[in-house]
């Protein structure tokens, strides 16, 4: 298949974990076009994985 | 995750890799590798058919191989995107005899058994490395067992028994048998601390200490009947916000036991799976061997396998241990050495949630730097609003949550009741409402059924409203016409022993939620214009930092200090690791940096009044009024003064670590206290920290410190030795650091807060220290030259309680300033537009402060980079007809919202600045006359809830 190039300038986020997501979604909040990039199926990382996250036991998903 | 999934900005590229990058900052050509899904994203609805026909069984990674998938699957219920993947390796259509029962049972033609892949190709400003951390391979430790013993466990292996979702469906049963364990033993620092052979790292992995508190909690919470649940441990590192807290809250379990020492090795007894684990006591010295049911290793957490690879791709170096060099010049660990390129998350170094949350919205506002010219023009679309004015028609959708709430509930129950309710149109339950599968149900069911009103039973508002609320405004729904009830917080977790009862509540919660839904009203966000500059308190690397990277994307900063200089404490350190930076020269770099930009930097400058709101608050100082959109605290931490505490004050030899820290700074070359080399120096950890008393928190900073000050010392040929009671070398190349001290001769004994070290002196100085040595029971007596107290961080009074009171700022219980979520929100405060950075909320170092300031950058930049901000509708308003101006509510008002102005009549009336209004709805339960109005929350609305359980009940 043909390459694409996209048009205008954004920022590549490498990661699709906590941290990756947690980029992406402030540059988008800026207005800032983003492309994440996930090795995995699916984002979330080892995040998604866990139960519970202490102190306030908030659902990790 | 949902939020990235569905946000218009952010492509979501999945199951691919960066193959290619060229070009330099402001300009990469980035080619990203899409691996083939063999089911187009597009097309699949997640809808699970070809799952259910597929003939192939194979282990399911997610679940650490405990549970099973098939050859197409999705990773997880909540996965984003939602589309199925083929895994091509277990597939049968490769084989001789070809399958393609999938490509049959999808009725949506979704299958594409010959997707190639494709190369793609963007333009990009700049980069962020977000790689996360692969867990220690547990079986390189052949003396614990795992893999060959049933009830080893991981503690990967153990989250995902302990979740509802998993494998045994939160039910903890030991492999062998399946029974429930009654006694578990957790065993720390499995891979970390050089503690794991060759295949192990030097480091300590910083998550797994509170991850087996958090699960031994958890393992209580979910079996009652639990008997014992030991830790096996070399230090207890609760060493962040909080965590010190949630440690000794837990020490207050009789079932859970903390036993200091590292298991030599477990043996399994072979009838029963049961397993012996041989261990040294590390307090007494006794050699002990223990029966546990179960066993769980605490894997450390290492560098990304994909780390090499993509370092080649993006040009960069690795360190020892494989995570990638952060260039150290700024003291920041998000930098690189290529410019244009980031690093947060475990990219660089282990981190746990919510400093890899701070890191990664700093390096947010990093890359945002080249790309401020690109930002994306927002459109206002005309968005079409569905008609809701007829009578309700109430959509009613219950969510499984899991088992979390459906391993309780009785959701068949709760579905017919809720079809009785009046004005009820519709009722649907959904495995996870939350997922891209359960959103699209709801959209679906309100445009097929003509629904105006939602109401979701689920799980709890506070962090899914928004999701819900999102989903049904992007099919023209008024996200205000929308009602959730918390069934799982609120009935299946607290009462999960007593289901009926728990569904009755939950049958009730509905009912009041239906009741409210018919009420509901759309509401609509007005938008006000907002000033683009940013003001920052406080000119310590974190303001610092928060200032330069707000004024590297073109906003005006007016940076503030009541000091008479920049540069906060980084001005009486010697040096900063883990950057070995002299700490002065960071300072400079700093300071220079920005005296060099347009940052209107103000030194002795103090705030006297801040008024307004977010995008609009009026500053004055002592030095000019102005206006800003967005204000960001970093007013930093006072030391801990121990007065009294180990003879300080009264023997002049004993002395804060700052202290020694102002002698070591002013020391060129050798080290000289009182016009002498010293030859003895003892450290006491902790003073003034995890104390229940007066400082429950672990003040993070001084452990390291300590070693910092101690290599300097025993470089100088000085005796020293450490008294602590946990060595805490979480951050990064601390624990080496530990270890080097160790190898220079640094002595540690350990004592306990029941048997304090005591002080020894004669007439104004100290002589030494008496400790009862644990191990061998017996008191020492170790002379001392010089005493150094390692103080704890402790909140700065002053400038705390001046801006908690005019920014209405909530302060923890240690004193600090509260952020908004301890995890997800680390810099954002529950007040809009304000953020708190650095020691402000609570001790961190320099590379934490640096990174929580670039945080706040990020976050204001999405403030002020708009030129209006929406605000919230939930507010109060005034019926000016019925308003005899009493002037009450502008009393009790704490966010100063109402004010009596004249009305069109000539009366006066209360007006309430909506910008300005919480919509706590205090004013609206005050008022005498009714004339106000807490929108959302309407008399109305709360009235129909109470009466329709009390109509029941009668």
């Amino acid at each position: 298949m043909a390459p694409r190039l996209s048009k205008g300038s954004g920022v590549l986020v490498i990661g699709g974990g906590i941290a990756g997501i947690q980029a992406a979604l402030d540059l988008a909040a800026s207005r800032v076009k983003v492309y994440l990039v996930e090795k995995a199926p699916s984002l979330g990382g080892r995040m998604a994985q866990l139960d519970k996250t202490f102190p306030t036991m908030d659902c990790a998903i | 995750m949902m939020d990235a999934g569905r946000h218009p900005l952010i492509d979501v590229l999945t199951n691919s890799e960066l193959v290619h990058l060229e070009g330099e900052a402001h300009n990469f050509t980035a080619t990203i590798r899409r691996h083939p899904r063999y089911v187009s994203e597009d097309l699949c609805t997640g809808c699970g058919q070809c799952a259910d026909d597929c003939p192939v069984v194979v282990p399911n990674e997610f679940e650490v191989g405990m549970g099973a998938r098939k050859a197409i699957y999705s990773p997880f219920a909540q996965a984003v995107p939602n589309s199925y993947i083929i895994d091509r390796e277990n597939c049968l259509n490769d084989d001789f005899l070809v399958c393609n029962n999938c490509y049959k049972s999808c009725d949506r033609d979704a299958i594409n058994y010959d997707d190639r892949g494709e190369d793609i190709q963007v333009r990009v400003g700049s980069v962020i490395a977000a790689t996360g951390f692969d867990v220690y391979n547990a079986t390189a430790i052949p003396s614990y067992g795992y893999g060959r013993f049933d009830n080893v466990l991981t503690n990967m292996e153990l989250e995902r028994v302990l979740n509802a979702t998993g494998p045994t469906r939160g039910h903890i049963v030991r492999p062998s048998d399946h029974k429930v364990p009654k006694k578990i033993a957790f065993i720390q620092c499995v891979g970390s601390r050089g503690e794991g052979g060759e295949a192990g790292c030097q480091y300590c992995s910083r998550y797994c200490c509170m991850n087996a508190v958090k699960d031994c909690l958890l393992v209580k919470q979910h079996e009652p009947d639990i008997e014992e649940l030991l830790i096996y441990y070399i230090d207890m590192r609760a060493a962040g916000k909080g965590f010190e807290e949630f440690y000794q809250r837990s020490l207050g379990q009789p079932e859970l036991k903390y036993v200091r020492g590292r298991p030599s090795k477990i043996l399994e007894d072979p009838d029963s799976k049961d397993l012996i684990v041989y261990v040294e006591d590390g307090e007494t010295g006794q050699l002990s061997r223990t029966r546990v049911d179960m066993a769980v290793l605490s894997t450390g957490a290492q560098a990304s396998c994909s780390n090499p690879k993509l370092a080649e791709v993006l040009g960069l170096d690795l360190d020892e241990n494989g995570f990638f060099k952060v260039e150290s010049r700024w003291g920041s660990p998000l930098h690189t050495e290529r410019e244009g390129i980031y690093l947060c998350g475990c990219a660089a170094g282990i981190n746990d949630v919510s400093d890899s949350v701070a890191q990664a919205s700093g390096a947010a506002a990093e890359a945002e730097k080249f790309v401020v010219k690109h930002r994306v023009e927002e459109k206002e679309e005309e968005k079409k609003e569905l008609d809701v004015s007829g009578p309700p028609r109430v959509g009613v959708f219950l969510c499984h949550c899991g088992i979390n709430i459906a391993g309780v509930l009785d959701i068949d129950a709760l579905e017919k009741y809720a079809r009785t309710i009046p004005d009820v149109a519709y009722v649907e339950n959904n495995l996870f409402l939350c997922s891209d599968e359960g959103q699209r149900l709801i959209q679906d069911k309100v445009l097929e059924n003509k629904l105006n009103r939602v109401v979701v039973a689920a799980c709890t508002p506070r962090t899914h409203e928004p999701v819900f609320q999102e989903n049904i405004e992007e099919i023209g729904l008024n996200p205000y016409l929308f009602e959730m009830v918390n069934v799982r917080d609120q009935c299946s977790w607290v009462h999960t022993n007593v289901a009926d009862v728990a569904t009755e509540k939950a049958r009730d919660l509905i009912l009041m939620g239906v009741a409210r839904a018919r009420h509901l009203q759309p509401l609509y966000r007005q938008s006000i214009p907002i000033q683009t500059s940013v003001l920052v308190v406080g000119g310590g690397v974190a303001g610092m930092s928060a200032a330069l990277l707000l004024e590297a994307q073109g906003f005006k900063v007016y940076l503030i200090d009541k000091a008479g200089r920049l540069g906060g404490r980084l001005n009486n350190l010697t040096r900063v690791y883990p950057a070995n930076l002299l700490a002065v020269e960071l300072a400079r770099t700093m300071v220079d940096k920005v005296h060099d930009s347009r940052i209107e930097a103000m030194a002795s400058t103090e705030i006297t009044s801040i008024g307004g709101f977010i995008g609009n608050f009026d500053v004055a100082t002592t030095n000019g009024n102005f206006k800003v959109g967005s204000i960001i605290v970093a007013t930093g931490a006072d030391i801990h003064v121990p007065d009294g505490a180990f003879g300080f004050g009264r023997y002049e030899n004993v002395m804060t670590n700052q202290q020694l820290e102002d002698i070591l700074v002013a020391a060129r070359g050798k080290i000289a206290i009182e016009g002498k080399r010293p030859k003895n120096i003892v450290f006491v950890q902790c003073v003034g920290s995890r104390d229940p008393e007066n400082n429950p928190a672990c003040s993070r900073y001084c452990c390291p410190t300590t070693i910092k000050q101690a290599i300097r010392l025993r470089e100088n040929n000085v005796n020293v030795i450490v008294l602590h009671r946990d060595m805490r070398t979480v951050g990064a190349k601390s624990e080496e650091h530990y270890r080097h001290a160790r190898s220079l001769g640094v002595k540690f004994i350990r004592y306990t807060p029941e048997r304090l070290p005591q002080i020894i002196g004669s007439g104004n100085r100290a002589k030494g220290v008496e400790l009862v040595e644990l191990a061998l029971k017996r008191t020492l007596e170790i002379d001392a030259d010089y005493i150094v107290l390692a103080a704890g961080m402790v909140p700065d009074k002053a400038s705390t309680s001046h801006l908690q009171e005019i920014l209405k700022l909530p302060l923890g219980a240690d004193g600090f300033f509260s952020e908004r979520h301890a995890k997800l929100g680390p810099v954002e405060t529950t007040t809009g537009g304000v953020f708190v950075v650095g020691c402000a909320s609570g001790p961190k170092d320099i590379a934490d402060s640096i990174a929580q300031g670039a945080a706040a950058a990020a976050k204001v930049a999405s403030i002020v980079s708009r030129d209006r901000v929406a605000l919230d509708p939930t507010t109060c308003i005034v019926e000016e007809s019925l308003c005899r101006a009493c002037g009450q509510c502008v009393e009790i008002c704490q966010y100063h919202a109402p004010s009596l102005v004249e009305a069109v009549s000539g009366l006066m009336v209360a007006k309430i600045n909506q910008a300005l209004c919480m919509g706590c709805g205090t004013c609206a339960s005050w008022c005498p006359t009714g004339a106000v109005t807490a929108l959302h929350f309407t008399d109305d609305q709360i009235n129909s809830m109470m009466d329709a359980l009390l109509a029941q009940e009668a």
